[in-house]
């Protein structure tokens, strides 16, 4: 709940996670850096921008649920119920 | 060859003379905060999304913009443009991707955002009427205060204007459940090319859904591209806002599979049903570009199906319950309530962002994205998907400026005999010179005339107007491209409205039954 | 059966790949590039060049995908209705920069209308779906401040703005409308009586119109803070942060404040800052690490943040109850900027007796007070109208006060509150009231309506 220049400019040590992508934050993938050396780089991205798009999109994604419909019903409610009644 | 952009006049665009009068003319029904003239004002009304040659940029420039707040300003602007042989172009978001707002000839840009009120909310009728300035998100957020919801939902839903659905006569996401713009909408007043208004729609007050006295004119005012006028003020029809929504995700190890469950699902016959979307092979390889959902997915996933319902919860889980016993039998693998949930969330305003876009290599590059859209039926998909795919590939093989960013269909009706089918290219503006623009355009013809071969049609959702696509149309439409002639010259005796589009300067040509019979091509 | 190409001869094209995977078909390198592309223009003017090529790739990643989800939840754009002046017209105009079409005499006006509030870049999908994924975003206000930047180098002046920018240069702080009058001698006024001391490990920043005008909310911080044991004093010399000459492009006067600030907390051995005010949170967090870099090592700290944690902790314990019916405006610069929304509430609902309407951080998006980014000083119709609109969505909800979290934003809300009967008031005060402090302090010329009781500052109160 600070902000520190050096922790916000130390990403966290990245771990592979495809081919083309890489991880570093909790549910953060990352492009593999080495597909932006060319035409586009990279901005500097202190973590706590990452943070807050990552968090920003899942909030977004939320209210598109209950913008459209008051609840959502999960497949896999349905699916054990069709497993229950068999 | 056929080349059929060769046959458009190309009108001269509009003298200083003429603008100045224009404006001093328009200074008269106006105020000065409505008029535009400024540099900034006119070059940022010159294109919509579509990838387009950037350094033609100042060719589409139009010479004034203006604001009217009231369908009499529009007809008062409409009628001075009429009487001084100026061109108008209607604006309402500049989010259609087939230049419908895209100024071909300059003139005067007539730019509706302002009329954005909510003029009337009938909660007996289940009615609205608002201004087509109105975006359906902010109208939206308004009806859920009482439960209500218009459920028109285009991939531009949080930007695109109710005026520019009726413009395009747009197709909306869960259409299959609730219908498309033309069943959602009503009625509409409309400014002719002539300054005349004119009330669209059955019945004299405007909120008949069904009518079947005189001609239907309803159809011929919607998808016109801002051809025959300016819609100004609508009455649409509201639905009670959904109690519930399920919106699983499945995966397949091949297209073969996911396309057969498609059809599966849109054939049940599920009421609350509200659309399918099949991703190909090639849209699933290109999400695991940079989509969070699919980049951990094994490499199994190939292909994938996703379908929404709304209403009640509790037919929802019955019709929910339908859908997945139908999955069991064709073997689909559901991906999980995190992604179907979060996936299906994104698709409301799934624009694609530029830096999909990749060189062959891989490295990443800023592309505009342009989705070639066509309405196909069912048995046609795959062949349509195969011939697109190919054409696609075949720009690659010359340069790293196009790029395959794979392909959906979505059901179009409630029964799945057609799909809105929708290949995405990636185009690197920034590298778009002459020589790829041409090779563009020749792709976009490939592509309409594949649709066509297949027995579908040029466009589901975008509308047909643009370079390359809009030669085939004469074709599509056969003797009725003849008819629209006939209107046109009718309703715009003087081509004042939107010219240049939709090859309809051909109706003031004379007898044009040769060019005609080229563009058509042998039968 | 897997998607194949028919009847050709097989290449790599023939199936689908995931560009850039080491293990695709090599082949897929060796195609010949056919297009050589548009020659590029070389531009002229040395200023323009450098600037367009600076921000040409951010600029082309709005223009090309075109997608105006900003539109509707940019505070200007709702209440004009005016294309030219969205986030996207600003992009576009940098792209026609570079082709030779504009110049920055044709544009520099438009780029007067923006609150720099940060939801046209936020709800982009270029930042909101892949902007982590490629650490690069849509940057609307960095662009926006760099034409008002490239305005001022080139000698194109807003009046308003100039005038503004040479008083705040002239008293080291801006030059805010009230009865104080504005020097350096008075800037730490608000703080009489208070005991606070100067300098040490923590500083409390006060901007300059929680400072000099809406003196209720610092006062209402420090006593807080005190009553919780907190420890803190006063910067040595306070100058502005710089921020607001920062955003109507007088840089190299922001730059020079800021290293005064910098060197006045090095002088007082300062590592850690408090700060109550979203638009300084931003310049200490955005534009200091950009003008300093690494040697910008001093901890910043958002008090809202603070105060909600010493509530966890049982620090502070609200008692008093409140008897108001509010909703919360998410200041635009912690909501959408920086992602601070849930410690306001945690406050406001630790408080007894409120009854509060919230509206959601996303719905807030498309909110503003339009008293951000210089818009008030160079259009304040503008700002009135966003403030209208902003108490509108408030009056919707039947609330008695409207409560913010951002003292720039108060005045121009406290006016439209006015006309509508809603009280506007910042959530460090109303904290403080149910602390049972006895505030002190003004509240403006505008508001103050329904305090009572120990709460109530000085000031318009009557």
């Amino acid at each position: 709940m600070s902000y520190r220049y050096s922790a916000e400019n130390t990403p966290p040590t990245p771990e592979r996670a495809s081919e083309v992508a890489i991880t570093t934050h909790e549910h953060v993938y990352e492009v593999d850096p080495r597909l932006m050396e060319l035409h586009v780089l990279q901005q500097t991205f202190p973590n706590w921008d990452t943070l807050r798009i990552m968090h920003a999109r899942h909030d977004h994604l939320a209210w598109m649920h209950t913008h459209f419909a008051e609840k959502t019903v999960t497949g896999s409610e349905l699916i054990a119920e069709i497993e229950d009644s068999r | 060859m056929r080349r059929g952009w060769l046959f458009v006049t190309t009108l001269e665009r509009p003298s200083t003379d003429l603008v100045d009068r224009v404006v001093e003319r328009l200074r008269g029904v106006l105020r000065p905060d409505q008029i535009l003239t400024s540099k900034t004002d006119r070059y940022n009304r010159a294109r919509v999304p579509a990838p387009f040659p950037v350094h033609r940029w100042r060719e589409r420039v139009p010479d004034l913009a203006v604001l009217p707040e009231t369908t009499e300003e529009v007809a008062a602007v409409v009628s001075i443009a009429n009487e001084l042989r100026c061109p108008v172009v209607p604006r309402d978001g500049g989010t259609g991707l087939t230049d419908g707002a895209v100024p071909l000839h300059g003139g005067i840009v007539v730019d509706v955002k302002r009329m954005n009120r909510i003029h009337e909310l009938d909660l007996e009728n289940r009615t609205v009427t608002v201004g087509t300035g109105i975006n359906m998100l902010k109208l939206n957020e308004q009806l859920a205060k009482h439960g209500l919801i218009y459920p028109d939902d285009p991939a531009s839903y949080p930007c695109s204007l109710v005026g520019g659905r009726i413009g395009t006569s747009g197709w909306s996401l869960i259409g299959s459940r609730y219908g498309h713009t033309r069943d959602l909408v009503l009625s509409f007043d409309f400014v002719l090319p002539t300054g005349e208004i004119l009330h669209v729609g059955d019945g004299a007050g405007g909120k008949i859904s069904k009518s079947s006295s005189g001609y239907q004119l309803k159809h011929l005012f919607m998808g016109h591209q801002g051809t025959l006028g300016i819609a100004t003020k609508a009455t649409l029809k509201l639905y009670p806002k959904p109690e519930a929504e399920l919106s699983p995700f499945w995966a397949f190890d091949d297209y073969d599979a996911a396309y057969r469950f498609t059809g599966a699902l849109a054939r049940a016959g599920v009421a609350t049903f509200a659309g399918a979307v099949l991703f190909d092979e090639y849209k699933v390889a290109y999400l695991r570009r940079d989509d969070e959902a699919y980049i951990p997915q094994p490499a199994d996933v190939r292909a994938l199906t996703c379908a929404v319902l709304y209403g009640w919860e509790d037919e929802v889980r019955v019709g929910g319950k339908r859908l997945f016993r139908i999955a069991k039998e064709h073997g689909a693998r559901y991906l999980g309530d995190e992604i179907s949930e979060g996936d299906w969330a994104a698709r409301h305003d799934r624009y694609a962002t530029p830096l999909h876009g990749r060189t062959k290599a891989g490295q990443v590059v800023p592309m505009s994205w342009h989705c070639e859209d066509a309405a196909v039926n069912y048995t046609d998909v795959p062949a349509v998907t195969k011939a697109w795919h190919e054409i696609v590939a075949d720009l690659r093989r010359k340069t790293d400026v196009f790029d395959d960013w794979g392909m959906f269909a979505y059901t179009s009706a409630d029964t799945g005999v057609d799909y809105l089918t929708e290949i995405d290219v990636g185009i690197w503006e920034q590298r778009l010179d002459d020589a790829a623009w041409a090779m563009w355009v020749k792709a976009k013809r490939d592509i309409a005339a594949a649709a066509l071969a297949h027995g579908g049609s040029i466009s589901a959702c975008h509308g047909s107007c643009r370079e390359g696509e809009v030669d085939l149309v004469p074709r599509e439409l056969g003797r009725g491209f003849d008819v629209m002639l006939g209107v046109k010259r009718m309703l715009d005796p003087n081509n004042i409205m939107n010219p240049g589009k939709y090859l309809l300067d051909l109706a003031y040509q004379g007898d044009v039954s040769a060019q005609l019979a080229e563009l058509r091509g042998p039968s | 059966m897997t998607q194949t190409e028919p009847d050709m001869r097989p290449d790599a094209l023939q199936k689908p790949f995931t560009p850039g995977a080491p293990s695709n078909d090599p082949e897929l390198e060796s195609y010949p590039e056919t297009v050589s592309g548009p020659v590029p223009l070389e531009l002229t003017d040395r200023r323009t060049a450098e600037f367009v090529e600076e921000w040409r790739n951010a600029s082309y990643n709005c223009y090309s995908s075109g997608h105006k989800f900003c539109r509707e939840v940019c505070p200007v754009m709702q209440v004009t209705r005016n294309e030219s002046w969205t986030p996207t017209a600003f992009h576009a105009n940098v792209v026609a920069m570079e082709k030779g079409e504009l110049e920055i005499a044709d544009i520099a006006e438009d780029y007067v209308n923006c609150t720099q509030c940060g939801a046209c870049e936020l709800r982009c999908p270029n930042t909101l779906f892949t902007g982590d994924f490629y650490k690069f975003r849509t940057r609307t206000v960095d662009v926006v401040k760099a034409v008002r930047a490239l305005a001022v180098e080139s000698g194109v002046h807003q009046p308003n703005w100039q005038t503004w920018n040479e008083r705040t240069n002239d008293r080291t702080h801006e030059p805010v409308l009230g009865e104080t009058e504005i020097s350096q001698e008075n800037v730490r006024n608000w703080a009489e009586g208070l005991d606070i001391p100067i300098g040490g490990d923590t500083v409390l920043f006060v901007d300059c119109e929680a400072a000099f005008y809406r003196t209720a909310v610092p006062r209402a911080v420090a006593q807080i803070l005190q009553k919780a044991g907190y420890e803190f004093g006063l910067m040595g010399e306070q100058w502005c942060c710089g921020g607001p000459a920062a955003e109507m492009g007088y840089v190299d006067q922001a730059k020079r404040f800021a290293r005064h600030n910098l060197d006045n907390w090095r002088s007082t051995g300062t590592k850690r800052l408090l700060v109550l005010d979203p638009h300084d949170y931003i310049s200490f967090t955005e534009d200091y690490p950009k003008y300093f870099g690494a040697e910008f090592d001093i901890e910043v700290v958002l008090v809202v943040e603070v105060l909600a944690d010493l509530l966890a902790q049982g620090k502070l314990t609200p008692t008093v109850p409140v008897d108001r019916t509010i909703t919360y405006h998410d200041p635009c610069r912690l909501n959408k900027r920086k992602g601070i929304w849930e410690e306001p509430r945690q406050i406001l609902r630790a408080i007894p007796g409120l009854t509060f309407h919230d509206v959601d951080r996303v719905t807030q998006w498309s909110y503003c007070s339009g008293g951000g980014g210089g818009l008030p000083v160079e259009k304040p119709e503008l700002t009135a109208a966003i403030s209208e609109k902003r108490l509108g969505h408030a009056a919707e909800l039947g609330v008695d006060t409207l409560v913010s979290a951002c003292p720039w934003s108060e005045r121009p809300l406290s006016e439209a509150g006015d006309a509508k009967d809603i009280d506007v008031i910042d959530i460090h005060e109303l904290f403080a009231e149910s602390l049972g402090i006895t505030v002190g302090g003004s509240r403006g010329t505008v508001g103050d309506k329904r305090c009572g009781g120990g709460g109530c500052g000085g000031g318009g109160c009557s």
